[in-house]
Protein backbone atom coordinates (compact mmCIF):
# COMPACT_ATOMS: atom_id res chain seq x y z
CA UNK A 1 0.00 0.00 0.00
CA UNK A 2 1.42 3.43 -0.68
CA UNK A 3 1.35 5.86 1.46
CA UNK A 4 -0.68 8.82 1.25
CA UNK A 5 -0.88 12.02 0.59
CA UNK A 6 1.77 12.38 -1.62
CA UNK A 7 2.03 15.24 -4.37
CA UNK A 8 -0.71 13.66 -6.73
CA UNK A 9 -3.54 13.04 -4.32
CA UNK A 10 -3.15 15.93 -1.85
CA UNK A 11 -6.08 18.07 -2.49
CA UNK A 12 -8.20 15.40 -0.45
CA UNK A 13 -6.37 16.19 2.52
CA UNK A 14 -6.22 19.98 1.58
CA UNK A 15 -10.32 20.11 1.17
CA UNK A 16 -11.33 21.04 4.66
CA UNK A 17 -9.64 23.80 3.75
CA UNK A 18 -12.14 25.29 1.72
CA UNK A 19 -11.92 27.80 -0.79
CA UNK A 20 -8.33 28.30 -1.15
CA UNK A 21 -7.37 24.83 -1.15
CA UNK A 22 -9.80 24.92 -3.97
CA UNK A 23 -8.45 27.13 -5.83
CA UNK A 24 -4.42 25.65 -5.28
CA UNK A 25 -6.34 22.28 -6.68
CA UNK A 26 -7.28 24.25 -9.93
CA UNK A 27 -3.72 25.72 -10.49
CA UNK A 28 -2.27 22.16 -9.74
CA UNK A 29 -5.18 20.67 -12.31
CA UNK A 30 -4.04 23.45 -15.06
CA UNK A 31 -0.13 22.54 -14.97
CA UNK A 32 -0.94 19.45 -16.64
CA UNK A 33 -2.54 20.82 -19.73
CA UNK A 34 -1.02 23.82 -20.18
CA UNK A 35 0.90 24.07 -23.93
CA UNK A 36 4.10 24.66 -22.78
CA UNK A 37 5.57 21.57 -21.09
CA UNK A 38 4.55 17.53 -22.22
CA UNK A 39 2.54 15.77 -19.10
CA UNK A 40 5.20 13.09 -19.59
CA UNK A 41 8.26 15.64 -19.06
CA UNK A 42 6.41 17.50 -16.08
CA UNK A 43 6.03 13.78 -14.28
CA UNK A 44 9.46 13.75 -14.94
CA UNK A 45 9.98 16.98 -13.29
CA UNK A 46 8.04 15.78 -10.25
CA UNK A 47 9.85 12.24 -9.88
CA UNK A 48 13.51 14.18 -10.31
CA UNK A 49 11.84 16.94 -7.03
CA UNK A 50 10.48 12.91 -5.14
CA UNK A 51 14.17 11.88 -5.58
CA UNK A 52 15.63 15.14 -4.28
CA UNK A 53 13.36 14.80 -1.42
CA UNK A 54 14.07 11.26 -0.76
CA UNK A 55 10.77 10.53 -0.38
CA UNK A 56 9.96 6.71 -1.43
CA UNK A 57 5.97 7.46 -1.29
CA UNK A 58 6.46 10.16 -4.34
CA UNK A 59 8.82 7.94 -6.12
CA UNK A 60 5.85 5.09 -6.40
CA UNK A 61 3.01 7.42 -6.79
CA UNK A 62 0.77 6.57 -9.94
CA UNK A 63 -0.22 10.41 -11.05
CA UNK A 64 -3.38 10.53 -12.64
CA UNK A 65 -2.95 12.86 -15.19
CA UNK A 66 -1.13 10.30 -16.89
CA UNK A 67 -1.97 7.55 -18.43
CA UNK A 68 -0.35 3.99 -17.26
CA UNK A 69 3.16 3.69 -20.01
CA UNK A 70 3.08 7.83 -20.70
CA UNK A 71 6.36 7.94 -18.80
CA UNK A 72 8.94 5.36 -20.63
CA UNK A 73 10.50 3.00 -18.25
CA UNK A 74 13.99 3.45 -19.34
CA UNK A 75 13.51 7.42 -18.96
CA UNK A 76 11.56 6.58 -15.00
CA UNK A 77 14.42 4.93 -13.96
CA UNK A 78 17.09 7.04 -15.03
CA UNK A 79 15.68 10.04 -13.49
CA UNK A 80 15.34 8.35 -10.30
CA UNK A 81 18.78 7.00 -10.60
CA UNK A 82 19.56 10.83 -11.06
CA UNK A 83 21.65 9.88 -14.42
CA UNK A 84 18.76 11.47 -16.60
CA UNK A 85 21.67 14.70 -17.51
CA UNK A 86 23.89 11.70 -19.50
CA UNK A 87 21.49 9.56 -20.77
CA UNK A 88 20.77 8.91 -24.49
CA UNK A 89 17.04 8.42 -23.38
CA UNK A 90 16.16 12.19 -23.35
CA UNK A 91 16.55 14.97 -25.82
CA UNK A 92 18.85 17.71 -25.41
CA UNK A 93 15.75 20.06 -24.72
CA UNK A 94 14.05 17.30 -22.36
CA UNK A 95 18.19 17.57 -20.29
CA UNK A 96 17.67 21.24 -20.21
CA UNK A 97 14.49 21.28 -18.55
CA UNK A 98 15.38 18.36 -16.03
CA UNK A 99 18.93 19.91 -15.24
CA UNK A 100 16.82 23.21 -14.37
CA UNK A 101 14.10 20.95 -12.37
CA UNK A 102 17.41 19.57 -10.37
CA UNK A 103 19.13 23.31 -9.72
CA UNK A 104 15.56 24.06 -8.76
CA UNK A 105 14.88 21.32 -6.22
CA UNK A 106 18.35 22.26 -4.53
CA UNK A 107 18.57 25.81 -4.08
CA UNK A 108 16.32 28.37 -6.57
CA UNK A 109 18.70 31.03 -5.95
CA UNK A 110 21.82 28.77 -7.48
CA UNK A 111 20.16 28.33 -10.97
CA UNK A 112 23.12 28.70 -13.62
CA UNK A 113 21.86 31.49 -15.68
CA UNK A 114 23.62 28.96 -18.44
CA UNK A 115 20.51 26.30 -17.24
CA UNK A 116 17.95 28.92 -17.79
CA UNK A 117 19.17 30.02 -20.66
CA UNK A 118 19.01 26.58 -22.41
CA UNK A 119 15.19 25.96 -20.80
CA UNK A 120 14.32 29.77 -22.64
CA UNK A 121 15.80 28.19 -25.72
CA UNK A 122 13.62 25.35 -25.50
CA UNK A 123 10.18 26.69 -24.01
CA UNK A 124 10.28 30.03 -24.45
CA UNK A 125 9.96 33.17 -21.89
CA UNK A 126 6.32 31.80 -20.89
CA UNK A 127 7.70 28.42 -21.03
CA UNK A 128 10.52 29.12 -18.31
CA UNK A 129 7.87 31.00 -16.58
CA UNK A 130 5.70 28.16 -16.49
CA UNK A 131 8.46 25.72 -15.53
CA UNK A 132 8.79 27.55 -12.99
CA UNK A 133 5.35 27.96 -11.50
CA UNK A 134 5.33 24.05 -12.19
CA UNK A 135 8.28 23.06 -10.20
CA UNK A 136 7.05 25.50 -7.46
CA UNK A 137 3.52 23.90 -7.29
CA UNK A 138 5.08 20.41 -7.37
CA UNK A 139 8.15 21.10 -4.40
CA UNK A 140 5.28 22.65 -2.07
CA UNK A 141 2.65 19.41 -2.36
CA UNK A 142 5.48 17.21 -1.92
CA UNK A 143 6.71 18.96 1.17
CA UNK A 144 2.66 19.38 2.74
CA UNK A 145 2.02 16.08 1.67
CA UNK A 146 5.18 14.72 3.61
CA UNK A 147 4.08 16.81 6.73
CA UNK A 148 0.76 15.72 6.39
CA UNK A 149 1.73 11.97 6.68
CA UNK A 150 3.73 12.61 9.64
CA UNK A 151 0.98 14.60 10.89
CA UNK A 152 -1.85 12.15 10.62
CA UNK A 153 0.37 9.33 11.15
CA UNK A 154 1.03 10.79 14.77
CA UNK A 155 -2.38 12.18 15.19
CA UNK A 156 -5.02 9.85 13.68
CA UNK A 157 -6.63 12.99 12.51
CA UNK A 158 -7.85 13.44 8.73
CA UNK A 159 -6.32 10.62 6.58
CA UNK A 160 -4.30 7.49 6.70
CA UNK A 161 -0.49 6.77 6.68
CA UNK B 1 21.05 34.09 -7.64
CA UNK B 2 20.85 35.85 -11.07
CA UNK B 3 21.19 40.03 -10.85
CA UNK B 4 19.20 40.28 -13.97
CA UNK B 5 15.44 39.26 -14.14
CA UNK B 6 15.63 35.91 -16.79
CA UNK B 7 11.97 37.52 -17.96
CA UNK B 8 10.50 40.80 -17.81
CA UNK B 9 6.84 41.37 -16.95
CA UNK B 10 4.79 42.01 -19.63
CA UNK B 11 4.98 45.83 -21.34
CA UNK B 12 1.13 46.75 -19.83
CA UNK B 13 1.04 47.61 -16.50
CA UNK B 14 -2.24 47.29 -14.51
CA UNK B 15 -1.46 47.58 -10.62
CA UNK B 16 -1.67 44.38 -9.53
CA UNK B 17 1.89 43.19 -8.60
CA UNK B 18 1.30 39.51 -9.86
CA UNK B 19 -0.10 40.55 -12.73
CA UNK B 20 2.71 42.79 -13.81
CA UNK B 21 5.25 40.59 -12.80
CA UNK B 22 6.97 37.56 -15.20
CA UNK B 23 4.00 35.42 -14.15
CA UNK B 24 1.90 37.80 -16.19
CA UNK B 25 3.70 36.06 -19.08
CA UNK B 26 1.58 32.48 -18.50
CA UNK B 27 -2.34 33.20 -19.29
CA UNK B 28 -2.94 29.72 -18.61
CA UNK B 29 -2.06 29.92 -15.10
CA UNK B 30 -2.38 33.74 -14.57
CA UNK B 31 -5.66 34.43 -13.10
CA UNK B 32 -6.05 31.29 -10.90
CA UNK B 33 -2.85 32.39 -8.99
CA UNK B 34 -3.97 36.11 -8.40
CA UNK B 35 -7.68 33.96 -7.07
CA UNK B 36 -5.35 31.94 -5.38
CA UNK B 37 -3.35 34.96 -3.26
CA UNK B 38 -7.13 36.34 -2.28
CA UNK B 39 -8.51 33.14 -0.62
CA UNK B 40 -5.52 32.82 1.38
CA UNK B 41 -5.74 36.37 2.93
CA UNK B 42 -9.42 36.56 2.84
CA UNK B 43 -10.73 32.91 3.33
CA UNK B 44 -7.91 31.18 5.63
CA UNK B 45 -9.08 29.29 8.65
CA UNK B 46 -6.75 31.75 10.79
CA UNK B 47 -6.74 35.34 11.51
CA UNK B 48 -4.14 37.62 9.07
CA UNK B 49 -1.17 38.10 11.90
CA UNK B 50 -0.94 34.21 12.05
CA UNK B 51 -0.35 34.33 8.25
CA UNK B 52 1.81 36.67 8.33
CA UNK B 53 4.16 34.99 10.78
CA UNK B 54 4.09 31.71 8.28
CA UNK B 55 4.46 34.20 5.25
CA UNK B 56 7.92 36.43 7.06
CA UNK B 57 9.79 32.43 8.37
CA UNK B 58 8.91 31.65 4.64
CA UNK B 59 10.03 34.80 3.08
CA UNK B 60 13.23 34.50 5.52
CA UNK B 61 13.92 31.01 4.74
CA UNK B 62 13.72 31.23 0.99
CA UNK B 63 15.62 34.42 1.33
CA UNK B 64 13.70 36.50 -1.51
CA UNK B 65 14.32 40.42 -0.81
CA UNK B 66 11.04 41.53 -1.87
CA UNK B 67 8.49 38.85 0.22
CA UNK B 68 11.15 39.82 3.45
CA UNK B 69 10.69 43.48 2.45
CA UNK B 70 6.88 43.35 2.24
CA UNK B 71 4.20 43.61 5.49
CA UNK B 72 0.33 43.39 5.04
CA UNK B 73 -1.93 45.45 5.82
CA UNK B 74 -4.53 43.17 6.92
CA UNK B 75 -2.02 41.58 9.40
CA UNK B 76 -0.64 44.53 10.68
CA UNK B 77 -4.36 45.81 11.69
CA UNK B 78 -4.57 41.93 13.48
CA UNK B 79 -1.66 43.00 15.41
CA UNK B 80 1.39 41.99 14.13
CA UNK B 81 3.34 44.77 14.33
CA UNK B 82 6.93 45.38 13.21
CA UNK B 83 8.31 44.86 16.45
CA UNK B 84 6.53 41.62 17.07
CA UNK B 85 7.23 41.13 13.01
CA UNK B 86 11.03 41.03 13.69
CA UNK B 87 10.44 38.60 16.32
CA UNK B 88 9.95 36.13 13.66
CA UNK B 89 13.46 35.04 13.52
CA UNK B 90 16.26 32.94 14.59
CA UNK B 91 15.37 32.89 18.34
CA UNK B 92 11.77 32.80 18.13
CA UNK B 93 11.30 29.73 20.55
CA UNK B 94 12.48 32.69 23.29
CA UNK B 95 10.07 35.43 22.15
CA UNK B 96 7.29 37.10 23.40
CA UNK B 97 5.59 35.32 20.26
CA UNK B 98 2.15 33.73 21.28
CA UNK B 99 1.76 30.17 21.47
CA UNK B 100 -0.12 29.68 18.51
CA UNK B 101 2.49 31.33 16.39
CA UNK B 102 5.23 29.90 17.65
CA UNK B 103 3.53 26.52 16.49
CA UNK B 104 3.24 28.28 13.04
CA UNK B 105 6.94 29.05 12.85
CA UNK B 106 6.92 25.51 13.68
CA UNK B 107 4.93 23.72 10.89
CA UNK B 108 6.68 26.35 8.72
CA UNK B 109 9.99 24.98 9.33
CA UNK B 110 8.61 21.55 9.71
CA UNK B 111 7.48 22.50 5.39
CA UNK B 112 10.74 24.31 4.53
CA UNK B 113 12.99 21.56 5.99
CA UNK B 114 15.03 19.56 3.20
CA UNK B 115 13.50 17.30 3.21
CA UNK B 116 10.50 17.99 4.79
CA UNK B 117 8.44 16.37 7.77
CA UNK B 118 6.89 16.52 10.99
CA UNK B 119 8.62 15.60 14.62
CA UNK B 120 6.09 13.45 16.91
CA UNK B 121 5.96 16.27 18.99
CA UNK B 122 5.50 19.10 17.12
CA UNK B 123 2.42 16.85 15.47
CA UNK B 124 0.46 16.58 18.61
CA UNK B 125 1.11 20.42 19.92
CA UNK B 126 -0.60 21.27 16.42
CA UNK B 127 -3.47 19.26 17.28
CA UNK B 128 -4.05 20.38 20.68
CA UNK B 129 -3.47 24.19 19.90
CA UNK B 130 -5.74 24.34 16.11
CA UNK B 131 -8.31 22.00 13.99
CA UNK B 132 -7.41 19.51 11.68
CA UNK B 133 -9.61 22.56 9.04
CA UNK B 134 -6.87 25.18 11.00
CA UNK B 135 -3.67 22.88 10.17
CA UNK B 136 -4.98 22.36 6.58
CA UNK B 137 -5.84 26.17 5.92
CA UNK B 138 -1.80 26.82 7.41
CA UNK B 139 -0.09 24.10 4.98
CA UNK B 140 -1.99 26.14 1.91
CA UNK B 141 -1.19 29.66 2.54
CA UNK B 142 2.41 27.87 3.37
CA UNK B 143 2.44 26.16 -0.17
CA UNK B 144 1.16 29.63 -1.59
CA UNK B 145 3.61 32.08 -0.10
CA UNK B 146 6.26 29.53 -0.57
CA UNK B 147 5.27 29.13 -4.15
CA UNK B 148 5.24 32.86 -4.84
CA UNK B 149 8.59 33.34 -3.09
CA UNK B 150 10.49 30.45 -4.88
CA UNK B 151 9.03 31.83 -8.17
CA UNK B 152 10.56 35.24 -8.14
CA UNK B 153 13.90 34.08 -6.49
CA UNK B 154 14.18 31.80 -9.44
CA UNK B 155 13.11 34.42 -11.95
CA UNK B 156 15.69 36.30 -10.60
CA UNK B 157 16.76 40.66 -10.54
CA UNK B 158 16.38 40.15 -6.75
CA UNK B 159 17.66 43.95 -5.73
CA UNK B 160 20.18 44.01 -2.94
CA UNK B 161 19.48 43.98 0.84
CA UNK B 162 17.99 45.83 2.56
CA UNK B 163 15.08 47.06 1.16
CA UNK B 164 12.77 49.15 3.11
CA UNK B 165 9.93 48.03 4.76
CA UNK B 166 6.50 48.29 2.35
CA UNK B 167 2.91 48.06 3.90
CA UNK B 168 0.80 46.87 0.88
CA UNK B 169 -2.79 45.40 0.71
CA UNK B 170 -4.45 42.33 -0.54
CA UNK B 171 -5.57 44.15 -3.35
CA UNK B 172 -2.11 44.55 -4.72
CA UNK B 173 -1.72 41.12 -5.12
CA UNK B 174 -5.52 39.77 -5.42
CA UNK B 175 -7.99 40.03 -7.64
Amino acid sequence: MIASPTSVDLDRALAPAGSAAASFARLWQSLWVAPYLAAPLLELCRLTLARLHRDPAEMAAQNPHLESGTVGAVQREAVLAGTAHRSAAFSADERAVLEFAESYGLDPQTIPDATAEAVRAALGDAGLVFLIEALGCLDGRMRAARCLRDFHGVTGLGGSA
Amino acid sequence: MSARPRVDGPPQHSGNAIRDSALGRVPETLEEIIALNGAVWRRSLVPPALLEVIRLRNARTVNCVYCKSVRYREAREDGLTEARAALVGEDYANSELTRREKLAIGLADAYLGFPAGMSRELALALAAEFSPEQVASMFVALMTFNFTSRTAVSIGGMPEEPLPVTLISVEATAG
